[in-house]
């Protein structure tokens, strides 16, 4: 069974510095495709990746490359990781230090919106900056979201 | 609007635009639908769509391991 907002829930409750981006953002926008991961953008330091792993210590997170190994982050490891790709028992988290198209994470803060949900305040890729990564990845799927989310804006002027 | 076949099956002959769907195939209905709700829900809402789809792939799974 996968939870994706489940995800997104504890990473807020946990008080990970991060922004939603990628399908879900988009979805979370308004978009009707459905996204099978959380993508997230966050800071790379020490504190908010162990904050990540406490957020996901109970639904045996793992390395997507290594998933017969359980997820151990040791400052060193922190230190030198540009990306945690995860898989958990309620679905994948993709951690990225920085957004094509976009940038870092200081980038994709300043290119994101709060938005309130039940667990608390979440910030999520604005949807310029979303058409902006979208476009840079450029895959089938992602050409689709594009369209979406242009409609949106169509929609909401 | 529907039409009666041959073999008594109704089915549906209006064009994808009649029924909302517009130049680049997104079913305007659908994203009105999706707009009219916040973003906690829209995600709740995928987290429903995906989980359907899992049990259909599992079924389908299912099914054609029974088969062989």
């Amino acid at each position: 069974m996968q939870n994706l907002s489940e995800l997104a829930r504890r990473l807020i409750s946990s008080q990970v510095e991060f922004v939603l981006v990628g399908g879900y953002a988009a979805v979370a926008h308004g978009v009707t495709l459905v996204t099978r991961d959380v993508d997230i953008c966050c800071r790379f330091s020490e504190e908010n990746l162990m904050r990540i792993q406490k957020a996901f210590a109970d639904l045996h997170p793992t390395p997507r490359s290594r998933p017969d190994l359980p997820l151990e982050l040791t400052p060193e490891l922190c230190s030198r990781l540009k990306n945690l790709y995860l898989k958990t028992d309620l679905g994948v988290v993709d951690c990225l230090g920085e957004v094509l198209g976009v940038g870092n994470f200081e980038e994709v803060f300043k290119h994101s919106v709060e938005v309130q949900l039940p667990c608390g305040p979440c910030r999520i890729l604005d949807m310029d900056a979303l058409i902006r990564a979208k476009e840079a990845m450029n895959r089938n799927h992602d050409k689709m979201t594009v369209i979406f989310l242009k409609k949106i804006k169509e929609q909401q002027k | 609007m529907l039409e009666e076949r041959d073999n008594d099956e109704m089915v549906l002959k209006e064009s994808p635009r009649a029924y909302g769907m517009d130049a680049d195939d997104i079913d305007l209905w659908l994203l009105q639908e999706s707009l009219a709700k916040t973003p906690w829900e829209r995600m709740q809402a995928n987290d429903d769509a995906l989980n359907f789809a899992e049990s259909l792939r599992a079924a389908m799974k299912e099914r054609h391991a029974k088969l062989k």
